[in-house]
C-alpha cells in the first residue's frame, strides 16, 4: 500500500533536462509546419486544396488531445475525484497547451476570409446564391458568423484550461481548500459549456465540409475520439516523466489502470457512438444523409473504414480488457500509442472522403504527417513549457493523500 | 464482507464433514466449528491473516465490515476466474445473438421488408449487443453467488453475540475446525500470537442447511399458479367456441364508429354509407374520356391508343418500369407467363391455380390495345384489377410495353438499327 508520505523524496518539479526537451518540441514543431505548408505550397501537386485538407487534419487532431486532457480536467473536478489528484496536474498543464492549439485554428479560418473555398464550399458565395440548401443555410454557414464562433470556442477553451492550471498552482502556495471549491463550482457550467462548443466546433469544422449532409451524433463521435485520445496522451505523458526521474513513487499502477479503465471505456463508447450514428442512417436509407457513408465505403476508403472499425474498437476492446494489460506499463503504453495512431487514421477517415470523387484531393503522407508532428510537437513543447517550474503534484490538495494511498481492489 | 473475502470463506469452508469422535470440543462440550479472533483495526487483522496464512492453514477467513485493501494478498486467496467465465458468457451471447437471427432471418423464414437483405450486420448489431450484455451480466452475477456459495441460509457465526459487531466496527478470523492442521492447543498458541482483543469458540451450526418448509410451499404454490395461464391456453388450443375471445387488450377492437354496408339511425335511409347527391361528380370521377379511362371507342374495344396518350420513348420507359413492378411477378420479364409466383405456384402444384397468360401468344397479340388496357383495369380470372393501383397513363404505357415484348418475340437482328447492332455481340 502507498502511503501519505512517499512524495517527499518524490522528483516533483520538471528538471533541467524536461525543460530542454519543451523548447526543443516547440521549437521542432514550429519547423516541421514550416516545412510541412512550405512543402504543400511548393512540390504538392495537390497545390492549396490538398495542403488545407493536410492542416485540418492534424489541426482537428491536436485539437482533439487539448480538448481531450481539458475535459478530464473538468470531470475530475465536477466528480471530485479523489483518486485522480496526483495526476491530475499533469493533465492541467497538458490541457493548456490548448491556447496554442486555438492559435492553429487561424490556418482554417484566414483561407475563408480570402474567399478561399477549397475546404468549405459554402465559403463560395456565388455557389451559395445558386443552390437553394446552401443558400437555406447560410445564415449559420458563413464566413463571418464561423469566425465568431470560432472566436467563442478558443477563447472559453483557453480560457477555461488557464483558469484551472493557474487556480491549481496557486493552491499549491497558498494551500487554500476554498480554491478546490472554486474549481469544483467551475467545473459543472464549464462542463455544459465545453459540451455545446464541442459539439459545434465539430459541426463547423469536418461537419460542414460537407454542408448538405446532417448528424445529430457528430458531436458526441468527435468528443468519443477526443476523450479516448486524451486519455492515451495523459498515460504516456505520465510514463515519460516518470521514466525521466519524476513523480517515480507517487504514481502507481493504481493510477494507470484508471486511466486505462476510461480509455477502455471510451474505445467501447465511440464504437457504440459511430454505429448508433451508421445504423439510424443505414436503417432510414434517405439519399441525403447515405452519400456520407457510400463515399466511405466505395474503393479505396473502404478499407480504411474497415481498419477503423477494427483498429479503433475490435483489437483495443479485446486488448484493453484485462486488469493486468492496464497495471503494466509497456503494454499499457502500447495502447496508448495505438489508439492515439488510430485517432489520427479517424480523422483522416472524416475529412478526405468528402464530395463526389472527382473533387476530393488525394492524401499526401508527407505533408499529412508532416504537418500533425509539428503540431503534436507544438502542443506538447508549449504544455511543458508551462509545466517548468510549477509541482507535477497539487501538493496542497485536500485530497492528496487519498488520491496517494488509491488502491483498486 | 467483500466478494472475495466471501469467497474464500465458502470456498475454504467445508461443513459436510461431521467432526468425529475425538474431534475438537468448545468448553461445554458442544462440537466445535472454530476458533474466533477479534480485531480492532485492519492493520491487526492485516498481520494475523499473515500469521495464519504462513502456518498453513486452509480451512479459515476473515471477516471486516468493509474490503480490505490487500487482506487476499494476506490471506493467499488466488485470483478469482470470474472474469473469465464473464468474458467466455460475453462470447456466447455474442454468437447466440447473431447466430438466432442469422437463423430466422437469413435460413429458416427468410422474409423480405422493405428490400433489406434477408440478413445484414448492421440491422442485428443491436440484439447482438444486448444479448452479450445480458449474457456477460447475469454470468457475473449468478457467477459471483455460485463462486461464493450464496445464498447460506445458517451459518455458525449467526450465534455469536460478539460477532455482530463485524458489520459496524470490529475485524474476525475464524479457523475451523475441519482445517487438517487443527489442533487443540498449537492452534489456539498460534491465534494468541495474532494478539487478538478476544478469542471465544464458536460451536458447530447444528440447525439444517435446508430453507425453512415455508420458502418451499411458496415457492411451489407461485410455480403451480404461473403454469395456470399456460394450461389453460393449452386445452382451448384448437377448440371452437360461440363466446368472444377474451381481449385482455382491448386496443380499438370495440371503439363506436360506423361501417360501410351497416346501418345507421341517424339518416332517415338508415344507411350508413351516404349516396352520392345527384347531380353531382366526385373530384376526378368525371373521366369523360371513355377512350382514354375505359378503352373503348362506342362500344368496341379501341383499336388505337387514345389522343391523351402518346406513344413515344419515355412513355415506353414509364411502361417498362411499370410492369416491371406490377405484372413481372406473374407473367415474368419477357411476358411469356413464367413469373416468380407462377413457377412458385407450379411447385405446390395445388390443381386450382390457373396460369397467367403468355402474353406473346398469337390471340393476345390479337387483341386491340382498349382490351388489355381493360384487363390491367380490373383483372381477369385470377389476375386481380390494377385499377386502383396504376393511373390510366401508366395503364396506357404498360399497354405499350407489351405490345413492344410482343414484336421483340418476332424480333431479328434486322430490326436493331445498324448503330446498335455492334452491342449485341
Amino acid at each position: 500500500m502507498a502511503n501519505a508520505n512517499n512524495t517527499t523524496d518524490d522528483v516533483i518539479v520538471l528538471n533541467e533536462e524536461g525543460a530542454k526537451f519543451g523548447r526543443a518540441m516547440l521549437i521542432a514543431g514550429l519547423v516541421l509546419i514550416a516545412v510541412g505548408v512550405g512543402v504543400g505550397l511548393s512540390f504538392d501537386t495537390r497545390g492549396l486544396k490538398g495542403l488545407l485538407h493536410s492542416y485540418l487534419i492534424a489541426f482537428m487532431y491536436v485539437l482533439s488531445l487539448g480538448l481531450g486532457l481539458l475535459w478530464i480536467v473538468i470531470i475530475q473536478h465536477l466528480s471530485k475525484a479523489r483518486w485522480s489528484v496526483v495526476v491530475r496536474r499533469v493533465a492541467e498543464v497538458l490541457a493548456a497547451g490548448l491556447p496554442i492549439v486555438c492559435a492553429l485554428g487561424l490556418g482554417i479560418i484566414i483561407p475563408m476570409w480570402l474567399h478561399n473555398a477549397d475546404l468549405y464550399i459554402w465559403v463560395d458565395h456565388e455557389l451559395v446564391q445558386n443552390d437553394h440548401l446552401l443558400h437555406h443555410k447560410a445564415p449559420y454557414l458563413n464566413v463571418s458568423f464561423f469566425t465568431v464562433r470560432c472566436a467563442v470556442y478558443f477563447a472559453f477553451w483557453g480560457g477555461l484550461s488557464t483558469f484551472f492550471l493557474k487556480t491549481s498552482v496557486r493552491q499549491d502556495e497558498t494551500g487554500k481548500a476554498e480554491l478546490s471549491g472554486l474549481m469544483h463550482g467551475v467545473s459543472a457550467p464549464a462542463m455544459i459549456l465545453f459540451a455545446i462548443t464541442l459539439t459545434f466546433a465539430s459541426i463547423d469544422f469536418l461537419m460542414s465540409l460537407d454542408p448538405t449532409w446532417f448528424s445529430t451524433m457528430f458531436g458526441v463521435y468527435y468528443f468519443a475520439g477526443c476523450i479516448m485520445s486524451g486519455h492515451a496522451l495523459w498515460a504516456l505523458s505520465l510514463m515519460w516523466l516518470q521514466s525521466h526521474g519524476h513523480i517515480t513513487t507517487s504514481v502507481t499502477a493504481e493510477h494507470y489502470q484508471d486511466i486505462g479503465k476510461m480509455m477502455f471505456g471510451f474505445v467501447v463508447f465511440w464504437a457504440y457512438v459511430g454505429f448508433s450514428q451508421f445504423m439510424l442512417i443505414w436503417y432510414a436509407d434517405i439519399p441525403e444523409e447515405t452519400h456520407w457513408y457510400h463515399w466511405r465505403f466505395e474503393e479505396p476508403w473502404k478499407q480504411v473504414s474497415i481498419a477503423l472499425l477494427i483498429g479503433h474498437f475490435v483489437l483495443p476492446f479485446l486488448g484493453l480488457m484485462s486488469r493486468w494489460v492496464k497495471r503494466k506499463k509497456v503494454s499499457l503504453a502500447f495502447w496508448c500509442i495505438w489508439l492515439l495512431i488510430v485517432q489520427y487514421i479517424d480523422m483522416f477517415w472524416l475529412v478526405y472522403p468528402n464530395g463526389e470523387a472527382a473533387d476530393r484531393v488525394p492524401p499526401s503522407a508527407l505533408v499529412d504527417l508532416t504537418l500533425a508532428a509539428g503540431m503534436v510537437a507544438l502542443f506538447l513543447g508549449s504544455a511543458i513549457r508551462r509545466a517548468a517550474g510549477i509541482n507535477l503534484i497539487p501538493t496542497k490538495d485536500p485530497a492528496l493523500s487519498d488520491s496517494l494511498a488509491f488502491h483498486n481492489i | 464482507m467483500s466478494d472475495e473475502e466471501s469467497k474464500s470463506e465458502s470456498a475454504m469452508d467445508n461443513t459436510e464433514d461431521k467432526p468425529k469422535s475425538d474431534a475438537p470440543t468448545t468448553a461445554n462440550g458442544e462440537p466445535l466449528h472454530g476458533v474466533l479472533a477479534e480485531y480492532h483495526t485492519p492493520k491487526e487483522l492485516l498481520a494475523a491473516a499473515e500469521k495464519i496464512r504462513d502456518a498453513g492453514y486452509t480451512v479459515w477467513d476473515t471477516y471486516s465490515p468493509f474490503p480490505v485493501h490487500g487482506i487476499e494478498k494476506a490471506q493467499g486467496i488466488p485470483w478469482t476466474i470470474l472474469p473469465w467465465l464473464v468474458f467466455g458468457a460475453g462470447c456466447t451471447g455474442l454468437t447466440v445473438g447473431l447466430g438466432m437471427q442469422l437463423w430466422t432471418n437469413g435460413v429458416d423464414y427468410k422474409y423480405l421488408i422493405s428490400g433489406k437483405p434477408f440478413f445484414s450486420i448492421a440491422a442485428n448489431i443491436p440484439i447482438t449487443f444486448e444479448i452479450t450484455v445480458l449474457f456477460s451480466a447475469l454470468t457475473a452475477f449468478g457467477g459471483m453467488l455460485a463462486l461464493n456459495r450464496l445464498p447460506k441460509p445458517s451459518h455458525a457465526l449467526d450465534h455469536v453475540e460478539r460477532f455482530n459487531r463485524v458489520t459496524d466496527d470490529r475485524f474476525f478470523a475464524l479457523i475451523e475446525a475441519t482445517d487438517p492442521k487443527f489442533d487443540d492447543t498449537a492452534t489456539r498458541t498460534l491465534i494468541a500470537e495474532t494478539s487478538p482483543h478476544h478469542v471465544e469458540d464458536v460451536p458447530a451450526d447444528t440447525r439444517s442447511e435446508n430453507l425453512p418448509k415455508f420458502f418451499t410451499y411458496v415457492a411451489a404454490f407461485l410455480a403451480l399458479t404461473a403454469l395456470i395461464p399456460l394450461g389453460y391456453a393449452y386445452s382451448v388450443r384448437g377448440t371452437t367456441s360461440t363466446q368472444p375471445r377474451i381481449h385482455i387488450v382491448p386496443d380499438m377492437d370495440f371503439q363506436q364508429k360506423f361501417k360501410p354496408q351497416r346501418g345507421n339511425p341517424f339518416f332517415e335511409d338508415g344507411r350508413a354509407m351516404r349516396p352520392q347527391i345527384e347531380g353531382t361528380v366526385a373530384s376526378g370521377d368525371l373521366q369523360d374520356d371513355s377512350h382514354f379511362y375505359r378503352g373503348k371507342v362506342g362500344k368496341a374495344w379501341a383499336r388505337t391508343f387514345p389522343s391523351r396518350f402518346t406513344p413515344n420513348e419515355a412513355a415506353m420507359q414509364r411502361g417498362r418500369e411499370r410492369y416491371d413492378i406490377f405484372c413481372v411477378p406473374c407473367h415474368s420479364v419477357t411476358g411469356n407467363g413464367s413469373g416468380i409466383v407462377a413457377q412458385h405456384a407450379l411447385e405446390l402444384a395445388e390443381g386450382t391455380w390457373i396460369p397467367p397468360t403468355n402474353l406473346t401468344l398469337a390471340n393476345i397479340k390479337q387483341q386491340p390495345v382498349g382490351e388489355l388496357y381493360n384487363t390491367i383495369t380490373h383483372g381477369i380470372r385470377n389476375m386481380p384489377a390494377y385499377g386502383s393501383q396504376i393511373d390510366p397513363e401508366d395503364r396506357w404505357a404498360i399497354v405499350l410495353y407489351v405490345r413492344a415484348l410482343q414484336r421483340a418475340q418476332a424480333g431479328n437482328v434486322s430490326h436493331v438499327p445498324a448503330a446498335k447492332r455492334a452491342g449485341l455481340k
